[in-house]
């Protein structure tokens, strides 16, 4: 008990999992009978090309939405089980979201954007705000840009705020839908550089969809999908297709 | 909600970053929204003040503070005039004494006081009928110089009729009926007509009366509103009420007190009228001479008037007239007649008229009758009693009055003043000492009730012996079939009644239409109301108490009616603010569905979303109504300093004076705020509750 073994802890627990979405007359199965644990920690990648699931996957994770059957567990709390008012609950103490297109308030200056979790936590005093704003935005070199609106910023940097606002609360989880997807590759490359440099420190569980095989390849787990089910799960490099395969290259756009 | 209220910092902020960063949306709906609060500022301040000001000259000159009537009448208290000229049913008040004796000790009644509306109407002012007048008096005084002069007067008076009905002949198409008028006119004006007149003189002036005046059209009836009153009572009570000419009725006196108003534009002699009028015309609405065709064409109609000056003078003034009118008119002289000068003279420009409008009150004035009434004179005026007769009596016009304030306003001088037992004659309610006086006039007469069945035998008498069918009455020479009744005697004896005075208890007691009540605290009229209500109840009576707006009639109610359209206005206009916030919100809401989902996903509450989009419009409410009612209370404020002129008479009325000085009321800009408020919330509610729907997975889907 006491010596070398690493003590695994679930954090998102996910059981026999199908999602159902209808279109018009027709119900789409996102997803067919999925089962998976990802533990604290984890850097994981979950890959697959468009409309395999991925997205919905990530939405289930992030307590955007419930299953249609099956059992998704994030910290203990089972999603199904919960009202709109404890999902969103849930989603403020527990999760950070990274988004394709940043999606930072416009109107709002960088330190504002950082902030507004916190804000809407409510647990924080003004002053110990701003040092864990001021702090976060220098891990992510953001120091000088405090008081620009989102506008005023380059992808890469917008992309760091999207960052900084993820982790501003210490979640468990920070789940990021294609976090490079709008960036160049060097900035990118950057980007996941940071994730990871976080991932490390600040021992958050990273979770992160991307068509990216050389983004795919700094996760030390990917999970593949197609079709609503999961085609490998594992560490190392076998589940990346590699962008040169034109054929699938092509299936990803 | 804890951490609500502390994000409220965060959502303020988002909000008004919003709203700047939708410049032109914000600055559209917050100038309707400004615009709006400005108007119901304004708007309402306005309609406060001349509510108050009009409070003020209704109650303080005619209705009082309340108004007690029947409820039996068929039609509505209206003092100050209604749809209708005819004398409107408000039923009757039996016995004001007991009114008085059960309203007077109500807490906060300073006094209560009867009133009666009658309209009457008064014959006078024919220039012929008053030289006529003027001669039976002389011939009476067997002043032979005086008949000399008044001769002189009739048959200018007849030579100038004659001109008149000489042209009329030309155009008329059956000329035999002025044939016969012409040939009345030229008799008059012979010398032979004269010359035996103290021989003849009852059947030459009964000639005069029944042939001559006639023929002059100018003896038009004059109607008065008359309102029956205790006229000392009434002085007291209503403070406004101030004597212009002459003197108050002295107490326990009958007569009347004719409205300045009335006596200047019904009474005054038509010229002096007019010209009044153009001056009026020129100095209070600011119109000309020299470019206003309207005004133009008004001195043209004047001038045409020359005749009734004319008709007025006698021999010795029209000689001086014509004098004084050639050496006035130096330049230019026509050469004929004194008419054609007067009509010259009385064609006045924008040069001259202040001038001419001078010496006509100056030198003109004295030599005609300037009022058909005068102050002082007993006049006989008629009134349909409530049964249909006709009543006639003389009455004394002890001198004209006016309400301070409004002395110009019609609508003012709509009422001229009597005294209740007047008022009760005319309406048709005798007093005992008349129902005695008639009674003994009908013995002296030898008038005697005669039943139906006894009617033939009483008219025909039964055993007279029969005329001879066929055979003609004669007449014996000489035989005046007015010789026995002695028109003086007659004057004399209605004289007589204007004399005599009354006790208070006289005054009271009696019939009433309605009756002012005084409140000792004006602004509790509502509370005593109530209480006089309470007391009407418990006694019994039949009657009906109303506000002094609603006893005013449509004057009154005028205030409501444009109360009525503003706030239809004011009601449009956030109705069109509450469309487009709702619209522009909702396309807001679209644009914002990923930043919404978003600030949901990271954790954002439900009734965030809610409180942002509620405080987005009330902020721009809150900054729009400041503006826009900041701008009304300083509008209101500066036309409170300066004075809205009254621009005509009716204005003047409702302002109580020639400047209305409003001010601002602060439950209005309030009753604005809260306006504001709800339209804003309102407007908002249903985009803010499609925000509320947005999910937070609409952030997780893809590029923008």
């Amino acid at each position: 008990m006491f010596g070398l073994e690493v003590v695994l802890e679930a954090i998102v627990e996910i059981e026999d999992v199908t999602k159902n979405y209808p279109l018009g007359k027709l119900v789409v199965q996102a997803l067919r009978g999925v089962s998976l644990t990802i533990n604290k920690g984890e850097f994981t990648t979950i890959a697959g090309p468009s409309g395999s699931g991925k997205t919905t996957l990530l939405n289930l994770i992030g307590c955007v939405d419930i299953p249609s059957a099956g059992a998704v567990r994030i910290a203990g709390h089972n999603t199904s089980a919960l009202n709109d008012a404890s999902l969103t609950n849930l989603r403020l103490r527990k999760l950070g979201f990274i988004f394709q297109s940043f999606n930072l308030i416009p109107v709002l200056d960088v330190f504002q954007n950082v902030e507004f979790p916190l804000l809407l936590q409510g647990d924080l005093t003004k002053v110990e705000r701003a040092k864990r704003v001021e702090e976060i935005l220098r891990r992510v070199g953001l120091t000088d840009q405090i008081h620009q609106r989102p506008n005023e910023l380059s992808g890469g940097q917008r992309q760091r705020v999207a960052i900084a606002r993820a982790l501003v609360t210490k979640p468990a989880i920070v789940l990021a839908d294609e976090p490079t997807a709008n960036l160049d590759s060097v900035t990118g490359n950057t980007i996941i550089e940071l994730m990871k440099e976080l991932n490390a420190t600040a021992e958050t569980t990273f979770i992160f969809s991307t068509h990216d095989p050389k983004v795919m390849r700094q996760a030390t787990r990917i999970i593949r999908l197609v079709d609503g089910k999961i085609v490998h799960d594992g560490s190392g490099t076998e589940g990346v297709i590699e962008a040169t395969d034109p054929a699938l290259a092509n299936e990803e756009e | 909600m804890g951490n609500l209220l502390v994000s409220l910092r965060i959502v303020f902020l988002i909000a008004m970053r919003n709203l700047t960063s939708h410049r032109v949306k914000s600055l559209i709906v917050g100038s309707i929204m400004a615009f709006g609060t400005m108007l119901m500022v304004v708007g309402t301040s306005l309609l406060d003040s001349v509510e108050e000001s009009m409070e003020k000259v209704v109650s303080s000159s005619l209705t009082g503070q309340l108004q007690i009537y029947s409820t039996e009448g068929r039609d509505e208290l209206s003092l100050f005039g209604g749809l209708t000229a005819s004398r409107p049913d408000i039923g009757e008040i039996e016995d004001f004494s007991k009114l008085k004796q059960f309203v007077e000790p109500v807490e906060n009644v300073e006094a209560i006081v009867p009133m009666g509306v009658t309209i009457a109407t008064g014959a006078g002012g024919n220039d012929i009928d008053s030289t006529l007048a003027d001669l039976r008096r002389a011939v009476e005084a067997n002043n032979s110089a005086e008949i000399k002069k008044l001769e002189g007067q009739i048959v200018q008076l007849a030579s100038l009729l004659e001109d008149e009905y000489e042209y009329r002949a030309k155009i008329a198409a059956d000329t035999e009926k002025i044939e016969q008028d012409l040939e009345i006119l030229q008799r008059v004006q012979e010398a032979s007509f004269w010359e035996d007149f103290d021989m003849y003189a009852n059947k030459r002036l009964m000639y005069l009366d029944t042939k001559l005046a006639p023929l002059a059209a100018d003896g038009k009836l004059f109607f008065l509103r008359l309102l029956g009153t205790d006229p000392q009572l009434f002085k007291k009570s209503f403070d406004r009420f101030e004597i212009d000419k002459g003197q108050m009725i002295p107490p326990g006196k009958r007569g009347v007190l004719l409205s300045r108003r009335a006596h200047e534009r019904f009474l005054k002699h038509r010229v002096a009228r007019q010209l009044d009028r153009v001056k009026r015309e020129i100095e209070v609405e600011g119109r000309s001479l020299e470019d206003d065709e309207l005004l133009q064409g008004r001195v043209r109609r004047l001038s045409r008037q020359y005749r009734r000056v004319l008709f007025q003078l006698d021999v010795a003034e029209t000689e001086k007239l014509d004098k004084m009118l050639r050496d006035y008119l130096s330049e230019d002289v026509p050469e004929d007649d004194l008419a054609k000068l007067v009509e010259k003279f009385l064609l006045v420009d924008s040069n001259n008229f202040q001038e001419r409008y001078d010496y006509f009150y100056k030198n003109i004035a004295p030599m005609i009758e300037l009022y058909r009434v005068n102050v002082g004179e007993t006049v006989t005026i008629q009134a349909f009693t409530r049964r249909g007769y006709l009543k006639a009596m003389n009455v004394k016009i002890w001198g004209t009055f006016q309400f301070k304030g409004i002395e110009d306003s019609d609508l003012a001088g709509v009422v001229n003043l009597t005294d209740m037992v007047t008022f009760r004659e005319l309406y048709g309610k005798m007093t005992d000492a008349q129902q005695a006086e008639l009674e003994e006039l009908r013995e002296e007469v030898g008038a005697e009730v005669v039943t139906r069945d006894e009617a033939e035998d009483a008219l025909f008498g039964g055993d007279a012996e029969l005329m001879e069918e066929g055979q003609p009455v004669e007449l014996a020479e000489g035989f005046d079939e007015f010789e026995d009744v002695d028109v003086l005697e007659r004057d004399e004896r209605l004289a007589r009644a204007g004399e005599l005075t009354y006790e208070q208890e006289e005054i009271d007691s009696g019939l009433a239409l309605n009756a002012a009540v005084i409140l000792k605290d004006r602004e509790r009229i509502e509370e005593t109301r109530r209480a006089i209500e309470a007391v009407i109840a418990r006694e019994g009576l039949k009657l009906r108490v109303v506000d002094w707006q609603e006893a005013a009639g449509i004057v009154g109610q005028l205030i409501t009616v444009i109360r009525l359209v503003l706030y239809a206005a004011i009601f449009i206009i956030f109705l069109v603010a509450l469309v487009i916030i709702n619209n522009s919100m909702v396309m807001a809401t679209m644009e914002r569905v990923s930043e919404i989902g978003t600030m949901r996903a990271i954790g954002a509450p439900r009734a965030f979303v809610l409180v942002l989009f509620m405080l987005e419009t009330l902020a721009l409410g809150l900054i729009a109504g400041t503006l826009g009612g900041l701008t009304g209370a300083l509008m209101v404020e500066a036309a409170g300093f300066y004075g809205i002129p009254a621009y005509n008479e009716i204005v003047r009325f409702i302002f109580a004076g020639p400047y209305l000085y409003p001010h601002v009321t602060w439950g209005n800009v309030l009753l604005a705020a809260v306006v504001i408020f709800v339209v804003s919330v309102i407007a908002t509610l249903y985009p803010a509750i499609v925000a509320t729907r947005i999910q937070p997975v609409v952030a997780m889907r893809g590029r923008e």
